[in-house]
């Protein structure tokens, strides 16, 4: 009888450690998150045994380890590394695949990835050395509002107002919320607003064409951005079973195909 | 003699025994240059009044520019007015290079550089010593372009980060003396095969480039910079002075007629056509698009540059440089750019 193999993708992100494991038949058995912190050895562990627990299986089984993310280096138990861009379009192509555009906001980037029906990446973008646009900003928002992060979200559901932001930047735009609501604007419609930022700054980045297919944490937490963004570019938006996975997966596939 | 600018014509400073040194950065974060120049103007510009403010151009007799970039031409206004030296020159080198007057109006300019030049020395600059200077510089040129041949093979018998060195060593020695290290490193690479893989092949063009840091990083990544379009590499040496009506306008014609920067591409754009033949000749396999910061010239032709070279099957990646670089951050990019173009081969 042949043994049941299987194939783990960990995903070194600055915020998460995503850690993926799946089957032959590239069916994810088991994941695990964890916070990246400053001990990045023991989180990376912590997620991979998170994973190995999560799906049941024995360590022995899992034939080969891809490691992706700005900590990608750090596995020191990888069989191989691949960058997250490669990653995060192999891992959506492998549920829509055809032509499409993948917008992955993370904890501190926020990429444009574009594909061809093959699966082939056609272009990537990413932010520059700023947090606008990206988890990191709304994290920002939500400690000067001192509003839990958890809460954001159903905030932002509530706003029936548009009430732009002037500036993508981090600090103005807390300075500007902070100012806002002194002068009586409601507080979940200037949540709503960091979101439209986000948005805002992500349609500026690239053209939008194909099928859109949102990834990465902020999205898996925070809906709101999704019709956010999909009102601003009048298109419905995709987003795969467990976005914030989505790279730890890709990587996870590439194992499996290496090892085959 | 310190100089802004790879229009300056260096020929006629070295016709009168004065050596040219270019001005280049440290690429060490600074404090100094804040009150002295625009906060947007390029890190590059900022870079070298540091050293101009830090005293490390010490030995400079004189400084001089030709006219290229208002952010660069701040730079040498700075430095001048807070580090005075004997000599100092702004040499009106004309935008519209494309102009039928251009050649007329640079020898008129030329020949008024000479006098002031002749003047400081105190001495006459011969035609024969115009001629001396034309052929050590000329000698340079066809060397430099010998070492970029070896990079057309296979296996670049040398990298483009050593090759950056041998450039930035280029534009601060006596060119005689280049020369002869040069033929030295050309008969050493001859039969040379180096103990490391090629991978994909790669040009970099963009703003003034002497990132050697960013250089190793990529070609630690598995690519090898065969080529460049930079004034810190083949567009500093590219094209030799050929003989003319006389030798002053001669020297105009090349520096008229040289592969241009930016600010001086247009209506036309010559550097395009000339990219795309690079890119086909050294056969490559992507470009990096790199620029300075804040540099408009560049930023303005980025955009016709990438769908030229997009068109013509040549994938880009585009990267904005600062004093610094941030590596981890370009890390990702450009490993994500060589494992998209690299793709290809698994078909």
């Amino acid at each position: 009888m042949v043994k049941d193999r299987y194939f783990t993708g960990i995903d070194v992100g600055t915020s998460y450690i995503k850690a993926v494991i799946i089957d032959e038949k590239n069916k994810i058995t088991g994941s695990f998150t964890n916070r990246s912190g400053a001990d990045l050895q023991k989180s990376i562990t912590t997620a991979f045994k998170g994973a190995v627990d999560a799906a049941d299986v024995s360590q022995h089984a899992i034939k080969h380890i891809t490691a992706t993310g700005f900590g990608r280096r750090n596995v020191s138990f990888a069989d191989s590394v691949k960058t997250e861009i490669s990653c995060h379009a192999k891992g959506v192509y492998q549920y829509f695949p055809r032509k499409i555009t993948i917008i992955d906001i993370g904890g501190q980037d926020t990429k444009i990835i574009k594909i061809d029906s093959q699966g082939k990446i056609l272009s990537f973008k990413m932010n520059r050395k700023c947090a606008a646009g990206t988890g990191a900003f709304l994290e920002e928002i939500s400690y000067k509002l001192n509003i839990p992060m958890s809460e954001m979200n159903a905030l932002a559901a509530k706003s029936s107002k548009d009430a732009a932001l002037s500036s993508f930047c981090t600090v103005f735009a807390s300075t500007e919320i902070l100012t806002r609501i002194k002068e009586g604007e409601k507080i979940e419609d200037m949540v709503k607003s960091a979101f439209e930022s986000v948005a805002r700054r992500v349609i500026e980045m690239d053209t939008l064409g194909g099928t859109i297919v949102m990834t990465g944490g902020v999205v898996a937490y925070n809906n709101a951005i999704l019709k956010i963004l999909a009102k601003s570019i009048g298109k419905e938006i995709l987003t795969p079973p467990a976005p914030q996975l989505s790279g730890a997966f890709g990587a996870a596939l590439f194992a499996r195909e290496i090892e085959k | 003699m310190g100089y802004f600018c790879t229009y300056v014509p260096e020929e006629i400073l070295y016709a009168a025994g004065v050596l040219p040194v270019r001005i280049l950065g440290s690429h060490e974060p600074q404090d100094l240059t804040e009150p002295h120049i625009f906060a947007m103007f390029c890190p590059f510009c900022r870079d070298c009044l540091a050293q101009g403010l830090k005293n490390r151009y010490k030995y400079l007799d004189g400084l001089m520019i030709a006219q290229s970039c208002l952010h660069i031409r701040q730079a040498y206004t700075s430095w001048i007015k807070h580090r005075p030296v004997e000599f100092s020159k702004f040499l009106c080198m004309p935008h519209k290079v494309q102009s039928p007057h251009a050649y007329e109006f640079l020898t008129e300019e030329y020949k008024t550089f000479k006098n002031e030049v002749e003047d400081w020395m105190g001495k006459k600059i011969t035609d024969k010593d115009l001629k001396n200077a034309i052929e050590v510089y000329n000698e340079n040129r066809r060397l430099m372009r010998k070492l970029y041949e070896l990079r057309k093979r296979d296996i670049p018998p040398i990298t483009g980060e050593q090759v950056m060195e041998v450039v930035m060593a280029m534009q601060m020695t006596d060119k005689a003396e280049h020369n002869k290290m040069l033929k030295d490193l050309l008969k050493k690479l001859e039969n040379h095969t180096p103990d490391r893989e090629t991978g994909s092949r790669l040009m970099i063009l963009g703003s003034e480039d002497d990132d050697t840091v960013f250089m190793n990083m990529v070609e630690s990544c598995g690519a090898t910079f065969v080529i460049d379009d930079h004034c810190t590499g083949s567009r500093y040496f590219w094209n030799e002075v050929e003989n003319g009506k006389d030798l002053l306008s001669s020297i105009a014609s090349r520096y008229i007629d040289r592969i241009p920067c930016p600010t001086k591409d247009w209506e036309e754009r010559k550097r395009i056509p000339h990219i795309l033949k690079l890119c086909k000749d050294w056969n490559v396999d992507g470009a990096i698009i790199m620029q300075q910061k804040f540099c408009d010239p560049h930023e303005l032709e980025f955009v016709s540059i990438k769908k030229a070279l997009e068109d013509a099957g040549v994938p880009t990646l585009f990267l904005e440089f600062d004093v610094t670089v941030p590596i981890g951050q370009f890390k990702i990019r450009v490993e994500a750019f060589l494992e998209m173009i690299g793709e290809e081969d698994l078909f």
